[in-house]
């Protein structure tokens, strides 16, 4: 290999290792940090949500919305839109939640009626324990 | 004194030379229109908007908590600093107004064709950051319409599997918008963008000067049709002088443009401000018909019209794909579209499409 050639891989190489070492640094710099791993529960009183309300409650920096459904006792779903992220509203007189943002519309149980959302809102594990409920 | 300063100007960098060959020797097309000072108009409203952000600055607290208060402050409180605001906010969009007049003439009148390939992509990817701009400004004021309309915008990556959910949240800074998401916002809209924009604008501006001024397909023949083995500036010599042919079109228009601009301002300041824009930020309710900018309407109401959330967004890559290598895909040698009766109506059906869509989206 010439000697002029052997500098132009030589350049190349430090140039990739240079540009890597460089931008790794910066993807991690502007990714956001991990989530805590540490599961924070949330405790509400039953009373706080009669029978055919709702009440919205922010789990481990999600917001959670918390249906009394009538007959069919509580539910957490999340409360963020599949679609694009709108918070869906909890509607008694439909008995479904709808976005307000383009219109998607789901059932008490989080699946999709209709309208845009691709997915069905995600279930947050929730007990019922004496008079209190506990998400998470 | 003035002739001493030409004087001293002259024998160091030779102004007479300078002003002789790019302003009163510089020959512009006969048949030049006011379509052509588009491209001024538009650096016009920039400047201003550069101007008028740099006094908003001084005020502007780029923090969750202080960023509605501080704003609401510039407008209440800080001697005239509504008049900055509402030249700042009412800028934004006679700019973009301006930007896509400006690229709708230049399609229409054919001036994207070779060689002017790159000037046409330099122009569609400056209107892109034009609207990152209006995009990551309109969170700073931290008002519902804002937090919401960026809520909307940030979710739309994660239609695309693997990565989709990371762009989100590195755009986010975290999984909901937030404070970090405003001050990431802000580093976008006051450093980031501004030099990528500017080097967009001097290499406009020097390509078009370099391969010279496209006459309209209108009224003269056009050069364009000549086969494409060798670079050759296209040159006017029985055109009339820029200065005072086009300078003072230009001028005429950037006045219109002020016009427009303090009109608004006068007598219709509420206009670009709904209700929610007055409203905090609420993390917990989404507003009731949130809707965004103007000038996002159109995509905004594709993704309602279009059931699958991918398939939603990827048509609207596709077409934005498709506008920014238009040149390369329109092999066409006809520049006139008078003559090209297909793209004529192609063109008629877009424009009334997207009028329609963001006449739909306002409803």
């Amino acid at each position: 290999m010439k000697r002029r050639s052997f500098l132009k891989v030589l350049l190349t190489v430090f140039g990739a290792a240079s540009f890597a070492s460089f931008a790794y640094p910066l993807v991690r710099y502007l990714a956001p940090p991990g989530g805590s791993a540490e599961d924070k529960k949330v405790v509400i009183a039953k009373k706080e949500i009669p029978a055919g309300q709702s009440r919205a409650v922010l789990y481990n920096d999600k917001q959670v919305i918390v249906i009394n459904r009538p007959g069919k006792g509580f539910i957490a779903l999340s409360k963020v839109c599949t679609h694009l992220g709108c918070l869906v509203e909890y509607e008694k007189d439909k008995n479904a939640l709808s976005c307000p943002c383009h219109a998607g519309t789901y059932d008490l149980e989080g699946n999709v009626l209709s309208g845009p959302p691709p997915r069905p809102l995600p279930k947050i594990p929730l007990k019922v324990e004496g008079e209190q409920i506990i998400i998470g | 004194m003035s002739e001493k300063i030409k004087n001293w100007l002259e024998v160091r960098i030779g102004l007479d030379e300078l002003v002789r060959t790019h302003i009163t020797e510089h020959r512009v097309p006969k048949n030049i229109n006011v379509f052509n000072t588009l491209g001024t108009v538009t650096l016009v409203g920039y400047l201003i908007q550069v101007i008028s952000g740099i006094f908003l600055l001084i005020y502007y607290i780029p923090h969750s908590e202080h960023a509605f208060r501080s704003v609401q402050n510039i407008m209440t409180k800080v001697p005239y600093g509504w008049l900055f605001r509402q030249m700042h906010v009412v800028g934004s969009n006679l700019m973009i107004t301006a930007a896509l007049l400006h690229l709708v003439t230049i399609f229409f009148m054919g001036n994207y064709k070779r060689p002017r390939e790159l000037t046409w992509v330099g122009g569609v990817l400056m209107l892109m950051i034009t609207l990152t701009f209006g995009l990551s400004g309109y969170l700073l004021p931290w008002t519902q319409l804002s937090y919401w309309a960026t809520t909307v915008v940030t979710s739309i990556p994660t239609a695309f599997p693997v990565f989709g959910d990371f762009i989100t949240r590195l755009l986010r800074g975290g999984d909901i918008v937030s404070g970090i998401t405003l001050t990431r916002f802000f580093a976008l809209h006051v450093a980031i963008l501004p030099p990528f924009f500017l080097m967009l604008i001097m290499s406009h501006i020097a390509l078009i000067r370099r391969i010279g001024l496209s006459a309209t397909p209108f009224g003269r023949s056009d050069e364009e049709k000549r086969p494409l083995t060798e670079f050759r500036k296209k040159t006017h010599p029985d055109g009339h002088p820029y200065y005072p042919y086009l300078f003072q079109k230009q001028l005429l228009m950037v006045i219109g443009y002020g016009m427009v601009m303090f009109a608004i301002i006068t007598f219709t300041p509420t206009f670009f401000f709904p209700e929610e824009a007055t409203v905090p930020a609420d993390a917990f309710k989404t507003p009731e018909n949130i809707r965004p900018e103007w000038y996002f309407l159109a995509p905004y109401q594709m993704l309602k019209l279009i059931p699958n959330k991918f398939l939603g967004i990827s048509v609207q890559i596709i077409l934005i794909a498709v506008f920014i290598l238009w040149p390369f895909l329109d092999r066409h040698q006809e520049k006139n579209i008078f003559k090209r009766p297909v793209l004529r109506s192609v063109f008629i059906f877009i424009l009334i499409s997207l009028i329609i869509l963001m006449w739909w989206g306002k409803r």
